[in-house]
């Protein structure tokens, strides 16, 4: 009964994992700008995620190491810290943007400017870590996150070209505005295959206490939770379609983005879209500030755990505790949280490789996972993964320049 | 004489005529009680990959490229290892000498 | 056993199974004729910054000497005190007694218990 459970809320955790404020603002963008035409890049980055997910709960499963804990056991100290350094920097970029998207959801049901709230939603966010415990952030706010579907209800409502979803889940070169094309489809990647996510997703797996016996239940938390995600990303790129047709205006504010919502859903509208942005991004602030803690702990050999007490894992509190402090200070600044968003992600896909490399490494380590070890399918898998991490680090930053 | 295993990690080895023999990747140690007697060093690229625990992957990958065999892990015994200086250590044997690793 | 594959970097547990950290580093001890042995595991201090650069081993004893328990140089344990090498080294040691934890128990005491809630609470 406890493992049905958890497929059950496995699937609705990908809302606060996978639906944020980045794969939200790409999805929009790409729908605006350019119809059904990056539907596959929702798709080819949730199917990477699945893999990488699938993975990552295995090997902590199996091996009862965290990502973390074996990269800095097999590679090295020096080698680690290149990762922590990219990671950690990457992933505090996208905390910035989440924490922005949740005072940007406020400013929309309140009027009150984001900046105003920055600090409020830090110390809320931090008072949730610090008080609240592994399954709290878990199930509490999955469970909250189900109001997303009303993206699905929205995109449902303003009637999608069936042939040109399908049409958009293949790939297509777009003629004119290559460089535009080009960038959000690196954006949409990145804002997709997010490292951090396999880090919590590691650590989380040992939160809980996964064994092997649980490897049936991750591959299924992994495909369904996973598509879940992607189907709601996908409905928010539609929306978007629909609402501003190809061609549309660039979504350069939140007030923009929340028309997908009210077109299809006049009276509602404004309301859902603000507390679904309001959910996922809480979720994704949370996940991202215990992942970056996490990597801290987890490399440096300290006590961590988010259900113990905040004195007995001292360094692991005092880390969440700063980098969420830290992560108020550009929006209280004012610093749009859109622009960061777009930033983050293209810096996400840039520093893929230091993410992925090791990681296919430690998949086919026979010493920590034994039988359990990659086949050549999931290897296949992760290679191309890696090939596409390399030319999306190669191409994010100048696309990011040129058509961002 | 203190040696930290750290700084030697990686650092290139010349035989006893001054020829490269490759770099100190890995300590094959023995516990005997409560000691730890260190019985050999392994030197060479191969080294690594052993390190690396990563054979399972390289090999698949050298047979699909339909590279050559290739396999350079030298043994170097402690008594064979100089490292009066240790920032450059040295054999106390010339590299023709030496034995692959198992 | 292999040093750098099955001990360097791995993480290190007290006889009470409490995390003490990684081995950050091993000390030889070379003689004029007798075979090398291992003497020491170190944790923390410069034995970990200084495989990054030696700016950043000066940088981090600066700031270890200003602040925190103000302890810049690593924690040393007799190499005889491991009872198992495997998935983590187990010593035959208890962690507060060693200084390996000296920055945990600090951060406790003068950061964290401060903060409303910030004491002992009930695993879940």
């Amino acid at each position: 009964m406890k493992k049905f459970l958890q497929i059950a809320l496995g699937i609705v955790t990908s809302v606060g994992g996978f639906l944020e404020i980045g794969s939200v603002t790409t999805a929009a963008q790409g729908g605006a700008s350019f119809g059904y035409k990056l539907l596959w890049a929702i798709l080819l980055g949730t199917i990477c995620l699945i893999f990488l997910v699938e993975m990552s709960g295995r090997f902590s499963a199996v091996s009862k190491h965290t990502i973390v804990d074996a990269t800095r056991e097999r590679f090295g100290f020096p080698f680690f810290s290149i990762v922590l350094l990219g990671m950690v920097l990457v992933a505090f970029l996208v905390l910035v943007a989440e924490l922005g998207g949740i005072g940007l959801s406020l400013q929309l049901l309140t009027g009150i400017g984001f900046r105003w709230w920055a600090i409020p939603v830090s110390f809320a966010v931090w008072l949730v870590v610090w008080k609240g415990t592994f399954g709290l952030i878990e199930n509490g706010v999955s469970l909250l996150g189900l109001v997303t579907i009303s993206f699905v209800v929205a995109a449902l409502k303003l009637h999608p070209d069936w042939h040109g979803v399908a049409r958009g889940l293949l790939p297509s070169l777009e003629g004119d505005q290559k460089a535009k094309y080009g960038f959000i489809a690196v954006s949409i990647l990145g804002a997709s295959i997010s490292p951090y996510l396999m880090y919590f997703y590691s650590s989380g797996a040992i939160e809980d206490k996964w064994d092997v016996t649980y490897i049936p239940i991750n591959r299924i938390i992994a495909v369904l939770g996973m598509s879940f995600g992607g189907l709601l990303s996908m409905a928010v790129l539609a929306a978007a379609a629909l609402t501003f047709g190809p061609n549309g205006a660039d979504i350069t504010t939140f007030d923009k983005a929340a028309q997908i919502m009210t077109s299809a859903l006049p009276r509602w509208g404004l309301f859902l879209f603000a507390v679904s942005m309001l959910v996922a991004c809480l979720g994704a602030a949370l996940e991202i500030s215990l992942a970056i803690s996490y990597f801290f702990a987890q490399g440096f050999g300290w006590n961590w755990g988010e259900s113990i007490g905040p004195s007995r894992v001292a360094r692991f509190s005092l880390t969440y505790t700063i980098i969420i402090l830290l992560a108020a200070i550009p929006l209280v600044l004012g610093i749009d949280p859109i622009k960061v968003t777009m930033i983050s992600m293209a810096l996400t896909a840039a520093t893929l490789p230091l993410a992925i490399v090791p990681f296919l490494f430690l998949m086919n380590d026979p010493i920590y996972l034994g039988d359990h070890r990659n086949g050549w399918i999931s290897n296949s898998v992760v290679a191309i993964i890696i090939l596409i991490s390399f030319v999306l680090a190669v191409i994010s930053i100048p696309l990011q320049l040129i058509g961002g | 004489m203190e040696i930290k295993i750290q700084h030697l990690l990686g650092r290139k080895v010349c035989d006893v005529d001054g020829n490269d023999v490759g770099r100190i990747e890995e300590f094959r140690v023995e516990r005997d009680g409560k000691a730890c007697l260190v019985e050999a060093y392994l030197i060479g690229a191969s080294a690594l990959i052993q390190r690396l625990s990563a054979w399972t992957l390289v090999r698949p990958i050298n047979r699909f490229l339909h590279g050559r065999s290739f396999y350079s892990i030298y043994r170097v015994p402690w008594q064979d290892m100089d490292l009066s200086d240790p920032h450059h250590p040295r054999l106390r044997i010339a590299k023709r000498d030496l034995r692959h690793a198992k | 056993m292999d040093l750098v594959r099955d001990v360097l970097d791995k993480r290190l547990v007290d006889r009470e199974d409490c995390e003490m950290g990684r081995v950050d580093g091993l000390v030889m001890e070379l003689g004029e004729r007798s075979q090398p042995r291992i003497t020491h595991i170190e944790i923390g201090g410069n034995a970990l910054w200084a495989r990054l650069h030696p700016v950043v081993t000066r940088l981090a004893a600066k700031l270890a000497r200003k602040w925190g328990p103000k302890r810049a140089a690593p924690v040393r344990i007799p190499w005889s005190r491991v009872i198992t090498a495997g998935r983590e080294i187990k010593l035959d040691v208890e962690a507060k007694e060693t200084g390996a934890i000296d920055w945990e128990i600090w951060i406790a005491r003068h950061i964290i218990e401060r903060i409303p809630s910030g004491g002992h609470e009930e695993e879940e």
